[in-house]
């Protein structure tokens, strides 16, 4: 905990010191996927679902969020809250086909991940409202009230310490829940399943609840990330986008809400870091990826400290 | 029209054995080992690759350069398992980010040593059949015929050999297997190195049929883990027949419906048998 | 105590980019193309010539402007066609003082960049030859902005002058198969305008990105009887359509706006016609025109390596020719740092190098081009076109 209150307020402090814009343009990416990486793993690391629509909720409220702003020109904060109810939405339709039809692990996450390119699919061929794979390009910012008056999001320090607030805020929540019983049926569940219902978990409410919840954060990650880069595009749904979340949970380590927040930090700086021809880039990103995870199965985050207790 | 739909179902039968010699090789991977293989695909693009190399650059005849490029991949596919697969058995969510671990590699290497451009294979027996106002050009069913050939012989080698079913127990029970004095490391090994060679021959057979390039794999492992999950996991005649499945409802589907949509149709298909019956179109016998 | 480090690291970071502005005469231009990923065809040969160009001039001893020598320095970035990491890149070049940034020629990317770009208008200069750069020139505010690729209809655009040419050839109907995709749509809107002012009817399908089986849309299209079937856009799928459309005799006459004829030669017994737009037929123009010829060896010598010939054509944008430009234009504008002027002198100019070159009045490109018209059996006729000796100015 007092590491976690350390980190941030040098986090906060980091603009004071750098002036490099891109740098800050890294930690807003680095802090927007980590908060994603900490709600994809608030579903896999707690209730053991590999869901591979994760993405889909991100997409999904992004554009919701984005039409409503551009087409309708609705304020951002309305936006908001009706992309996250949107992604709800979706995520409880799958997550009641899903978990009433009891599948699996492995099959879980071949359902998703077609309901999510399914998904993907539809929004890039329904051109007439989204432009397709041209995506939507956009110049609207979000407003935030101070008692100084209306500020617009719009300058890298100022994205910073929103994207920093909302990392911390998803972070929290996460790990507060976790803490609670709640966060302990959802353990209970992913341990055995067969057990906890014969405890009297009601594991399909849990798993739809931990499932909702986890894809709505996602959701509201992806507004923020659509605002900030400007820019909506179908393949935010696509299984790529999916699969690199887990490979920085994976990176980073399940155990722990900081190890999602590492591996995000760790992947989105890597390609920026490594300056050398395309190619070898991405075949270095490939090494980085196999030998952390055969050298470390539990994540990055278990070099460092010592684990919570297995809640 | 309905020499349309025929001709469709033709092709997507074609294409679907493709599919499903993918499948084959996720099947046998997913049963013996435990993991979804992804780089599966990374290993067809290599098969591909190769067979173009042997047959444009060094000269070598097709059959021959198919061959050779398996034997290759082969080899490769046992240098991977030794180093990292071997470390990720049963472990299905390691085992996937290995894959996507060696699949940028691989596909980085290759756009690396040969470029983005698409290359094509010099036309390897051009020509089409033609059957009552349906034509189907000679090279896609001669293809066909081999992967259906290669099925074949799988399944007969996992139930007729010695070898091939002592992989099936293993499957089914893991330590009685082993207390039957199955040597279990190298019989993972094995499956794991014949998949990669059938994924390599479905790489080496795409590249007389369609220009090739490095992108390839990612779309090709998709499908075949959707007709291997479609047939039934461990189904070894019927992640043929799933790929096959997959691959005309695609097509058929295409023709009533917008094609733009193709891959969707699958999906769909896809998510409705697992609904309905999670083990497979033809699993559930175990 | 990883958070320290990772802290530390960002210092570090931050304290090398801050470090990087040089003192010395060099002029940076910045490349944003994608490199690697499936689009990384558009961005090779971009690249290699922009790279060769900047070894050339940099090889001769750099070129004087206001009496002082100055070297190129050439900054590529992959963009790997995703627009997320385009903007990262753009805003780095910015950061880095980089006033001319060739690229990009992806449509997607370019559309993430553009609100940076606009709202860094008059700091740099962007030489791109995106399809929706056209657009983006027909708004105001947009002098940061240069177009480096002909655009299909217009004075000097080549697609009237090909669908004319179709006409010419008898052709009543022509079917379109295009990629569902930002590209492609254009495209489709363009043609379908196009072919009806010359009164020519056409029907459209259009298939899935990465499709490599079109035996279906290819019957959809083949049901209409059309005259001429206009598949697209990229060699990628050329090969594979054309193969499959005349292996299966669906269609046989191929009109091609966007591609090279290699798939053409490739199948040329099966083939009845082909008529393509082709920026540069280099295997044609190796042989007559000298600057061409030095090109093609130039470029075998400095990368050892076979002349790309079908890719060549796409370094009509933002490319070889296009550094030497900038270098004319800024002798001409006396300036290597006031880009309204530069830009001046650059859309003034008319440049023989490769191509014919200049630019209309909005700031996009016009170039001498080839129809190249290959028939049954592998014989070429050829025709050059060159706007730029009729387009007024």
């Amino acid at each position: 905990m007092k590491t976690a209150i350390f980190a941030v307020a040098l986090a906060a402090a980091a603009p004071a010191v750098t002036h490099s814009d891109s740098i800050l343009t890294i930690c807003i990416y680095a802090f927007l996927m980590g908060a994603l990486a900490v709600s994809f793993n608030f579903i896999f690391g707690l209730t053991g679902q590999l869901s591979l629509f994760h993405a889909a909720a991100f997409g999904l409220s992004a554009y919701v969020s984005v039409l409503l702003v551009t087409r309708l020109h609705w304020g951002f904060w309305i936006s908001l809250i009706l992309a996250v109810l949107a992604a709800v939405i979706v995520a409880a339709a799958v997550a009641t086909l899903c978990f009433r039809f009891k599948l699996r692990e492995f099959y879980f996450a071949i359902v998703t991940m077609a309901l999510s390119e399914i998904l993907r699919l539809w929004i890039q061929n329904w051109y007439e409202l989204t432009n397709g794979t041209l995506g939507i390009s956009f110049v609207q910012k979000p407003e935030i009230w101070t008692p100084y008056g209306y500020i617009t999001v719009s300058s890298s320090t100022s994205w910073y310490f929103v994207s920093l607030t909302i990392l911390v805020a998803v972070s929290a929540l996460c790990w507060r829940l976790q803490q609670s019983w709640v966060g302990r049926a959802f353990s209970a569940i992913r341990l055995n399943e067969q057990l906890a219902e014969t405890m009297g978990i009601d594991v399909f409410a849990y798993k739809f609840l931990n499932f909702v919840l986890g894809s709505a954060l996602a959701g509201l990650v992806g507004v923020f990330y659509a605002f900030y880069t400007g820019f909506v595009e179908p393949d935010y749904l696509s299984v790529t986008q999916s699969l690199d979340i887990v490979a920085m949970v994976l990176l980073g380590g399940v155990n722990s809400v900081a190890g999602p927040i590492l591996g995000a930090f760790i992947l989105t700086a890597l390609p920026h870091v490594i300056d050398m021809g395309a190619e070898v880039r991405v075949i270095l990103y490939g090494v980085v990826l196999i030998v952390v995870i055969l050298a470390l199965p539990k994540g990055l985050r278990s070099l460092v400290g010592r684990e919570r207790h297995a809640t | 029209m309905i020499q349309v739909v025929v001709t469709q179902m033709l092709n997507g039968a074609i294409v679907g054995a493709l599919y499903g010699i993918v499948a084959l090789g996720v099947t046998l991977t997913f049963c013996i080992t435990g993991v979804v293989n992804f780089a599966l695909g990374a290993f067809m693009v290599l098969g591909a690759y190769f067979t173009w190399w042997c047959h444009e650059v060094a000269g070598i005849p097709y059959i021959p350069s198919v061959f050779l490029a398996v034997l290759a991949v082969s080899v490769l596919g046992y240098l991977a398992d030794a180093g990292l697969f071997r470390f990720t058995r049963n472990h299905l969510v390691n085992g996937l980010l290995v894959s996507i671990g060696l699949i940028s590699i691989v596909e980085a290497s290759v756009l690396l040593i040969w470029t983005a451009t698409p290359k094509n294979l010099s036309y390897v027996l051009p020509g089409v059949i033609r059957v009552a106002g349906i034509s189907v050009s000679q090279i896609k069913l001669v293809i066909s015929a081999a992967l259906v050939a290669v099925v074949a012989a799988t399944y007969v080698g996992l139930t007729r050999t010695w070898f091939g079913r002592s992989a099936f127990a293993y499957a089914q029970n893991p330590e009685a297997a082993m207390l039957m004095g199955v040597n279990t490391a190298r019989l993972e090994t094995m499956v794991f190195v014949y998949s990669t060679s059938l994924a390599a021959l479905g790489g080496g057979l795409y590249a007389s049929l369609y220009s090739i390039e490095p992108s390839l794999g990612g779309f090709y492992i998709l499908k075949g883990v959707e007709a291997a999950i479609l047939a039934g996991v461990g189904e070894v005649l019927g992640s043929l027949a799933g790929g096959v499945i997959l691959g005309i409802s695609e097509n058929v589907g295409s023709i009533y419906l917008p094609s733009a949509l193709r891959d969707a149709y699958g999906l769909v298909f896809l998510i409705l048998i697992l609904l309905l019956k999670p083990a497979g179109l033809f699993g559930g016998k175990k | 105590m990883t958070f320290l480090k990772r802290t530390a690291f960002g210092i570090l970071l931050a304290v090398a980019g801050v470090s990087g502005a040089s003192a010395q005469a060099v002029v940076k231009i910045g490349q944003i193309e994608g490199l690697t990923g499936v689009n990384a065809y558009w961005g090779f040969m971009p690249s290699q010539g922009a790279r060769m160009a900047v070894s050339e001039i940099n090889d001769a001893g750099g070129f004087q402007v206001g009496g002082k020598t100055y070297k190129l320095e050439l900054i590529q970035m992959d963009t790997r066609g995703e627009p997320r990491e385009a903007t990262v890149q753009f805003k780095k070049l910015l950061e880095d003082n980089v006033q001319f940034v060739f690229g990009p020629f992806l449509s997607n990317v370019f559309n993430a960049i553009e609100p940076i770009a606009t709202q860094n208008s008059g700091k740099f200069l962007m030489l791109a030859g995106t399809t929706a750069a056209h657009a983006r020139l027909a708004q105001p505010n947009s002098d940061f902005l240069i177009r480096t690729y002909n655009w299909d209809a217009g004075p000097g655009g080549f697609g009237t002058l090909m669908v004319k040419h179709l006409k010419a050839l008898g052709a009543k109907k022509v079917a379109i198969l295009y990629p569902n995709d930002a590209l492609g749509k254009t495209i489709l809107d363009l043609y379908g305008k196009l072919f009806k002012e010359q009164g020519i009817e056409s029907v459209a399908e259009t298939f899935e990105p990465g499709t490599k089986d079109f035996s279906a849309p290819l019957a959809k299209l083949a049901s209409y009887k059309p005259d001429f079937l206009m598949p697209g856009y990229s060699d990628a799928v050329l090969y594979d359509i054309v193969r499959q459309a005349t292996e299966s005799g669906l269609a046989t006459k191929l009109f091609i706006v966007r591609g090279s004829i290699g798939p053409a030669l490739k199948n040329k017994d099966m083939i009845d016609d082909y008529i393509a737009y082709v920026p540069k037929y280099f295997e044609g123009a190796e042989k007559t025109d000298p600057a061409v010829k030095k090109f093609v060896e130039d470029y075998k010598r400095f990368y050892k390596t076979e002349f790309p010939y079908d890719q060549a054509p796409l370094c009509a944008s933002s490319c070889y020719d296009h550094v030497y430009m900038l270098v004319q234009a800024m002798k001409t504008a006396g300036t290597v740092s006031d880009v309204a002027k530069i830009r001046a002198a650059l859309v003034a100019q008319t440049y023989r190098g490769l191509w014919n070159y200049k630019f209309d009045d909005t700031g996009e490109a016009v170039f001498s081009f080839n129809i190249v018209h290959v028939k049954k059996g592998g014989d070429i006729a050829l025709t050059t076109v060159d706007p730029t000796a009729t387009t007024a100015k």
